[in-house]
């Protein structure tokens, strides 16, 4: 039985990049066939592969860490560099649609009336919604360090308790902006100001969706006991993706709704 | 974060690993009777008196303001209601979030 002398982890072979790979053809394949053959079954079948890809890779990190202990310090730092890397590469795919709103809105063509935001539009007030959406992130941003707090000082209740509140703020946020988008007077068909504004807020929306889900199951791993009050990587990098997804919600603010109106 | 919360979060992050933190808290004598306080508990404070009841406030005021507005009369602009290619869903000619009484077609209204 043969044992390794460092600290790092060397992974089984397992299927799942293979298998992630192939949901990402078929997902964009998909999209094609859809948009241009109106066909779904490609896509659904990427969104299903992509799915059971996520479940059973990060089932299997778990297993790795929680379970057989391979997460040791420099493993830990890994994933640490790692994570903060995916978040700037977010940050990177942001700004380049906060590149396009400015782009647009800095110098309104004539063919929008010249100003900004263009004819016809009525955007809606940031005082209101909007502001509502704004003190649910940055409350939530409070309860997910009390959170933190909680479970470095070994309170498994209030930690419980504190991220709890934290999903139900981010359920709330979601529901909020579903319905802005039912009420909103304008659409993403509605010329430059539509786009920029749908899209910079629907990759947020989704990005507050995946955020939450991430929380959803740090809270069960809590339930199950798998946190310690020193070692809780899973936990950290949920909250910093969750504190990623509300800076980003801050610039959204200030320049669509705010600024932009 | 726009709060200068920092230098707090800091000191009670000390304080919550168990040591003499730079919180201050109260002398050696006094520790037993008047426990130092955690981190934890500062930012539980702040949720329930600072955060929620900022959320709560914030909904009361979206709420008295929710009322249903006229609806803008429609111009036939060029620049709005764009359609270079039908969407893939229903009849091509509905955002995905249409709503009918607030979003008019490329033709109008859909109903009075």
């Amino acid at each position: 039985m043969t044992h390794q002398s460092h600290a790092y982890h060397m992974v089984k072979p397992s299927p799942w990049p293979l298998t992630g790979a192939l949901s990402a053809l078929l997902m964009t394949s998909g999209l094609a066939m859809w948009f241009h053959f109106h066909s779904m079954t490609l896509l659904t079948l990427g969104l299903l592969t992509n799915t059971l890809t996520m479940y059973q890779w990060w089932r299997d990190v778990t297993r790795e860490s929680t379970y057989q202990g391979h997460h040791t310090p420099p493993v830990q730092k890994g994933l640490r560099y790692g994570m903060i890397l995916f978040i700037t590469s977010e940050v990177f795919f942001f700004a380049g649609f906060f590149w396009a709103f400015y782009h647009s809105s800095l110098a309104p063509t004539p063919q929008l009336g010249g100003h900004w935001p263009p004819t016809g539009i009525t955007p809606l007030n940031p005082l209101e919604v909007p502001l509502l959406n704004t003190s649910v992130l940055l409350a939530s941003g409070v309860s997910i360090t009390w959170a933190h707090h909680s479970l470095m000082e070994n309170n498994r209740n209030q930690t419980i308790q504190a991220l709890l509140i934290t999903i139900l703020l981010g359920l709330y946020f979601t529901l909020l902006q579903a319905s802005e988008y039912f009420e909103s007077p304008f659409t993403i068909s509605d010329g430059i100001y539509g786009s920029t504004f749908f899209v910079a807020t629907g990759f947020h929306g989704l990005h507050v969706i995946i955020g939450s889900t991430f929380l959803t199951i740090c809270f069960i791993r809590q339930l199950m006991f798998h946190f310690t009050s020193k070692h809780h990587f899973g936990f950290e990098a949920a909250a910093w993706y969750w504190h990623f997804v509300d800076v980003v919600w801050l610039f959204l603010y200030v320049s669509i709704y705010w600024w932009g109106s | 974060m726009a709060l200068p919360l920092r230098p707090l979060t800091r000191g009670l992050a000390s304080a919550a690993k168990g040591g003499h933190g730079g919180a201050g808290g109260p002398p050696p004598q006094d520790r037993r009777a008047h426990p130092a306080p955690s981190a934890a508990r500062t930012w539980r404070l702040l949720t329930f008196v600072l955060a929620l009841p900022s959320v709560a406030l914030c909904t009361f005021n979206s709420y008295l303001h929710s009322g249903h507005r006229p609806r803008p009369e429609f111009r036939p602009y060029q620049h709005l209601r764009i359609r270079t290619k039908p969407y893939p869903w229903g009849d091509g000619n509905h955002t995905l979030f249409h709503n009918s009484h607030v979003n008019p077609l490329p033709t109008g209204y859909e109903h009075p």
